[in-house]
């Protein structure tokens, strides 16, 4: 049988092609639509985080930081709940990471501050005696590309129905909305607007102006996408 | 036309050996540089504060394995590919005008994605998953390269005279196509410009999956890309290159046989330990185990029936350093492929996810599996290709016992770290609190660090004596065409 | 039966069919060879004598003839 494949070029790669497809298959596409479900209390991500996820992902912070909490005691004890399927419902990508030099992200939020990050940032090795994590100062200048942010999250709305504008089941049984513009000036807006209150937790003055002149620095995306991490 | 003799074509084979050493040369340098960066920080800002944002270690990461396994490892696949492809076919590529022209615009429309591969990920645009960080127009170039080199293989295997395809060819097929659907699949994006009517980056894109679904296809490509890049083709190389060079027939054919359908099988479904622990029947796990396992056996088969080749010939292995880097090779072949499986065990799985360990797993497979035995296929070729005799055996040999010494010291650093650091990750005091800040479990690695970063440099060193010893090659004494039909003829 | 345990079976049958096919197929190869119905061990001399001048192990218009008759 297999000799005769052999001689037979054509036969013997839909041979191995269908040796190899079968597999993922069978092991891929029965848990797709389960795992796309979000969590109650999962929301999409506003303009300005959107364009802090572009940033971290620019910088490859995920080369260092994993976004998955496994059950484990230890990792809950230090990093909080482990992470639910649903949750990443709107991560696209998915940043779980697959190194962890530095700790844990997925629930920074709740522990660490604006001014902490605006600190870490800036000198990591200031702020944590001792470590590794390189500075990136440059985020603290260079420009957020809130239109690719806003683009984005156009595409996704329609293309998958992520629900911007509608109102999102939270855990206390409230409902919530995550806006979205419908046009990019409007974006800009309503970027800025959350940019104002991210810079008035910061004291780095050139952020601060430049806030105050109508653009967004980097860094001040970057920290409202990791203040959303919870 | 003039009446000569039938010979082998190189030229297709020739640019990819070049380009082989090139991003080798790259790679390797980039990745002992985020190797000190680790151990010692500073080296971020390496290029001055105003180029902080190129040098630092997160945009260099990427940078490092798409330029081993996207340029140096697939380079050397290319450049075995057009050798070992016309020699067991038993066909020139001089004899096809056709397959000549496809082969050089492979080539250079290879080269010209290599370089956007670069500038892009230095600019810091990436879609961040992990070995398939190209962008969208990046990703329809690397289709058609690929393309390319599938019309490349068909049409030389087209016309053909030989007839059985020789065990090599299998795995070329294998990569080739492994590798095409592995990367369709995981590459499904929308680009947002056009999605949005042209507002934003024109490059940019987002991912059709979300969530755990993005990251399930992402690690089916991780982990089967692997296997079609690092495992696939280089067992394709060592079953032409070690009977070639030792002048001995393969120890069994029908083991390779049974090797080759044995690894099919086995690699994509190693997958099935996703449903360890899940909520379905015990029993259907265990015997699921078990069965895996069963299946292991043909897929060793490989790395023993290279071993076996060498029997009653050992006596090469210390004579020839060419021989000495494919022994080592395939042993290192099994001993990651040992390693791997170990890993995905479980609880072991849950002390070394995530950590340093892992980093030396994927090392000790590269570096002593994929990385010797290109190598070794190169200075194969060299002789052949440039007609001429390698130029120093004794450099060879200088250069394979200091990178034995680099792995060996990068794997057993990496062992360390990895294992030191998830131990204390889940170290827990008298009381129940965790007992170790996490700061304490980097500052902790600085030593095994540093030894991975030297083992590192050793590895590149002796690189850059095989790419001299290549170079010098060039232009070495002349060769007698009989002098090529076994072990490749070196001077001391 | 929810999704996951019939993955959990169709995973089981089909790598239970595989051994079975991959061990038939090793016994086949062996009594093959043992009865005299082929030798595929010259296969590997594909490697050794791969001179474009060297005469191929087993010719590719070889085997159009015997199709015919066949
Ligand atoms: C070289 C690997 C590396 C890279 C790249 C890296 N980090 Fe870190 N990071 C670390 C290490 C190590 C620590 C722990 C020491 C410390 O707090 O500085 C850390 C700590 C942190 C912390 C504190 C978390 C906590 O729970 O205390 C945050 C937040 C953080 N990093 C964010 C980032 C962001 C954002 C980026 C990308 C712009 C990034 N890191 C890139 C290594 C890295």
């Amino acid at each position: 049988m297999f000799h005769w494949l052999e001689k037979r070029p054509f036969f013997f790669a839909v041979a191995v092609f269908v040796t190899i497809a079968f597999a993922g298959l069978i092991e891929i596409l029965p848990n797709f639509a389960q795992a796309s479900r979000p969590t109650i209390g999962t929301a999409p991500y506003s303009t300005l985080e959107l364009a802090g996820r572009h940033v971290y992902i620019k910088n490859s912070c995920n080369a260092c930081h994993s976004q998955l909490i496994r059950p484990f005691k230890a990792e809950t004890d230090r990093y909080g709940h482990y992470s639910l399927s649903g949750e990443y419902a709107y991560d696209r990508p998915f940043l779980w990471g697959s190194k962890r030099t530095g700790p844990d992200l997925m629930r920074v939020g709740n522990y660490r501050t604006t001014d902490w990050h605006e600190n870490h940032m800036w000198d990591p090795a200031g702020v944590v005696p001792g470590s590794i994590m390189p500075a990136y100062k440059w985020t603290f200048t260079n420009i957020a590309d809130v239109d690719t942010a806003y683009a984005e999250q156009i595409t996704i709305k329609n293309a998958f129905n992520v629900p911007y504008n509608k109102p999102i089941p939270m855990k206390d049984g409230s409902t919530t909305t995550v806006a979205l513009a419908d046009s990019l000036s409007g974006a800009h807006a309503s970027a800025l607007e959350e940019a104002k209150v991210v810079a008035a937790d910061m004291k780095n003055q050139n952020v601060k102006d430049a806030v105050a002149n109508g653009q967004i620095p980097e860094i001040v995306a970057l920290i409202a996408y990791m203040n959303s991490l919870k | 036309m003039e009446n000569r003799p039938l010979e082998y074509d190189y030229t297709v084979a020739k640019m990819f050996m070049f380009s082989t050493i090139i991003l080798g040369i790259v790679g390797m340098l980039v990745g002992v540089i985020l190797a000190f960066q680790l151990a010692f920080p500073g080296l971020n800002l390496m290029l001055g504060e105003g180029l902080a944002e190129y040098t630092a270690f997160g945009r260099l990461r990427p940078l490092h394995t798409d330029a081993v396994i996207f340029g140096f490892t697939l380079s050397g696949i290319f450049a075995t590919w057009y050798y070992v492809g016309q020699r067991v076919l038993k066909v020139s590529m001089a004899e096809s005008g056709f397959l000549m022209f496809i082969g050089k615009l492979h080539f250079w429309l290879y080269l010209v994605g290599v370089a956007a591969v670069v500038v892009s990920l230095l600019l810091g645009i990436t879609t961040s998953k992990e070995y398939a960080e190209f962008e969208w127009p990046i990703d329809i170039a690397i289709v058609i390269v690929w393309v390319l080199w599938g019309l490349g293989i068909f049409g030389l295997i087209g016309i053909r005279r030989e007839q059985s395809l020789y065990i090599s060819i299998w795995y070329y097929i294998a990569t080739f196509l492994g590798v095409a659907m592995l990367y369709v699949f995981n590459n499904m994006e929308i680009p947002t410009y056009f999605a949005s009517g042209g507002i934003g980056a024109w490059y940019h894109s987002v991912s059709m999956y979300s969530g755990t679904n993005d990251a399930l296809v992402q690690w089916w490509y991780g982990h089967n890309a692997v296997a079609f890049v690092f495992t696939v083709p280089i067992v394709a190389m060592i079953y032409y290159f070690l009977p070639k060079e030792s002048g001995q027939a393969v120890y069994s054919y029908k083991l390779s046989l049974l090797s080759f359908w044995g690894l099919m099988f086995v690699y994509l479904w190693a997958g099935g330990h996703h449903l360890l622990f899940s909520t379905v029947p015990d029993w259907l796990q265990t015997m699921g185990s078990v069965f895996s396992i069963v299946l292991i056996l043909p897929s060793w088969g490989s790395a023993i029936n290279m071993l076996l080749t060498m029997k009653g010939e050992w006596q090469q292995v210390a004579s020839s350093p060419l021989i000495k880097f494919m022994i080592l090779a395939s042993t290192f072949y099994m001993f990651s492929t040992l390693e791997g499986p170990i890993q995905a065990i479980k609880s072991v799985n849950a002390l070394a996810h995530f950590t340093d360990w892992i980093v030396g797993h994927v090392h000790d497979g590269v570096l002593g599996w994929v990385g010797f035995m290109i190598m070794a296929s190169l200075f194969h070729m060299a002789p052949r290709v440039f007609k001429r005799e390698i130029y120093s055996k004794s450099l060879m040999t200088t250069q394979f016992w200091i990178q034995t010494l680099g792995v060996v010291l990068y794997f057993t650093s990496m062992w360390i770290a990895g294992i030191t650091q998830g131990m204390m990750w889940r170290a827990h005091d008298e009381f129940g609190n965790l007992a170790y800040s996490f700061i304490d479990t980097v500052t902790v690695l600085h030593p095994y660090y540093t030894i991975r970063a030297v083992g590192g440099l050793l590895y590149l060193v002796g690189f850059f004596m095989f790419a001299y010893n290549i170079y010098k090659t060039m232009s070495a004494r002349r060769i007698e065409e009989n002098e090529l039909q076994t072990a490749s003829p070196m001077a001391a | 039966m929810d999704i996951a345990t019939i993955q959990a079976y169709a995973y089981f049958f089909f790598t239970g069919f595989l051994v079975l096919v991959l061990y038939g197929y090793i016994y086949h190869l062996y009594s093959s060879e043992k009865k005299g119905t082929r030798d595929y061990e010259k296969y590997g001399n594909i490697a050794l004598n791969d001179e474009v001048t060297d005469k191929p192990v087993e010719k590719v218009s070889d085997n159009e003839t015997k199709n015919k008759e066949a």
